[in-house]
């Protein structure tokens, strides 16, 4: 007979790790499946908002949610990156990638987000020869030279500020009239002497022979266009909810983010819910991502309850 | 069968690269490029990508840590 778990968890950052602590201690035949315990923490250099971790580097933070998850009796499956969703009578079937389908009467959405690409000519075709999307991984590549960070918020500071160990100049360029960035950041980074800020500027295209060689950039007070010389492009202008993989399966809202109910994190869609950074909560927090799971897991919980009594 | 990892201690899916190799007891060279500009250089030519973890197999190179490539290439199963 083929086998049904109670709940599938699509994700392994700290909304579905959360959601898979709580549904192992629930007793929940459970099957987590990830593409892998990194995600968007795992790419942060130092994390200084999460309790009891002060100072914690977000690889680190994600070994200890990944160890504290294997405490417990559930099933995890890696390199997974699931594919497709749907809703089949009673069941919910999950196709991923490189395995076969699998089926479950509930469904925790734990797939955060994903870096949002630029968009302009000569960026998809120059990724992993000048342009990036994460600096801890690829700033080393770009000792003294210089390097662009595209968007003036929290990610584009911190990605300025890890660069500025390797590159000899660093330009922040930033589309709007000023700075989000929070004010410790601004502050970090105003005492780098190789780190420029540039407001206004919208980027129109990165250009090269067989890598990043230029970028075009058009100043949007004056209209007027520019070619900078520059040897890497770091792209950190916000990210997308992960979520191409379950059209048409519940609602969404205008951003792509699935609509929950905030106290049981649950869709529109009964038995299926979204926690952490992938819904339309407003802000996009570790610890809130956490908790959400653990809503999600309780509220699947009660939800498979219901349904066998 | 001679295995070099070209990796950066902050990089997250070094770690995970390394971590993948060590668990299937497979010894290798460990070559920090943050330290070592010359080998930054010479994986950019040998590979055309300013990206890490690289590894290297009795000089077959693969980018990223792309656990099928890596697996065949060094007889892993799973």
């Amino acid at each position: 007979m083929e086998k049904v778990y109670d709940l599938i968890i699509i994700g392994g950052g700290p909304a579905g790790i959360t959601a898979g602590i709580y549904a192992a201690r629930k007793k929940l035949k459970t099957l987590l499946l990830t593409k892998d315990f990194i995600g968007q923490v795992g790419k942060t250099s130092r994390v200084d908002n999460y309790p009891g971790f002060f100072g914690v580097s977000g690889q680190e933070l994600m070994k200890k949610f990944e160890g504290h998850l294997k405490k417990f009796e559930i099933e995890i499956k890696k390199d997974e990156e699931v594919t497709k969703v749907e809703k089949k009578g009673e069941f919910f079937s999950v196709k991923a990638e490189n395995s076969n389908e699998f089926k479950a009467k509930a469904l925790i959405v734990a797939t955060g987000r994903d870096p949002r690409p630029l968009e302009v000519p000569g960026e998809k075709e120059f990724i992993g020869r000048g342009v990036s999307y994460c600096s801890i991984c690829d700033s080393a590549f770009f000792k003294d030279k210089a390097v662009a960070v595209i968007g003036g918020g929290n990610s584009g500071f911190e990605a300025a500020l890890d660069l500025v160990k390797y590159a000899k100049r660093i330009f922040i360029f930033e589309r709007s009239d000023k700075i989000m960035a929070d004010e410790i950041l601004q502050e970090q980074v105003k005492k780098e002497k190789s780190i420029e800020i540039h407001l206004n500027k919208e980027i129109k295209k990165i250009e090269g022979r067989d890598k990043v060689q230029a970028m075009v950039y058009q100043d949007l007070k004056t209209g007027k266009t520019f070619q900078v010389p520059i040897d890497g492009v770091f792209v950190q202008i916000g990210t997308i909810p992960a979520t191409g993989f379950l059209k048409g399966l519940c609602e969404f809202n205008e951003k792509d983010e699935i609509k929950v109910d905030f106290e049981s994190c649950g869709t529109s869609t009964p038995g299926l819910f979204a926690a952490g950074d992938v819904n339309n909560g407003k802000w996009k927090q570790i610890i809130i991502a956490a908790g959400e799971g653990a809503r999600a897991a309780l509220a699947a919980y009660e939800y498979l309850q219901s349904k066998t009594l | 069968m001679k295995v070099k990892v070209y990796s950066t201690p902050i990089c997250p899916y070094c770690v995970a690269l390394k971590e993948f190799l060590k668990e299937h007891n497979i010894e290798f060279e460990e070559i920090d490029v943050s330290q070592n500009q010359q080998a930054a250089k010479e994986i950019v030519e040998k590979t055309g990508q300013m990206g890490v973890p690289v590894v290297e197999v009795d000089g077959q190179v693969v980018v990223g840590f792309d656990r099928e490539k890596i697996s065949k290439l060094l007889g892993i199963r799973e």
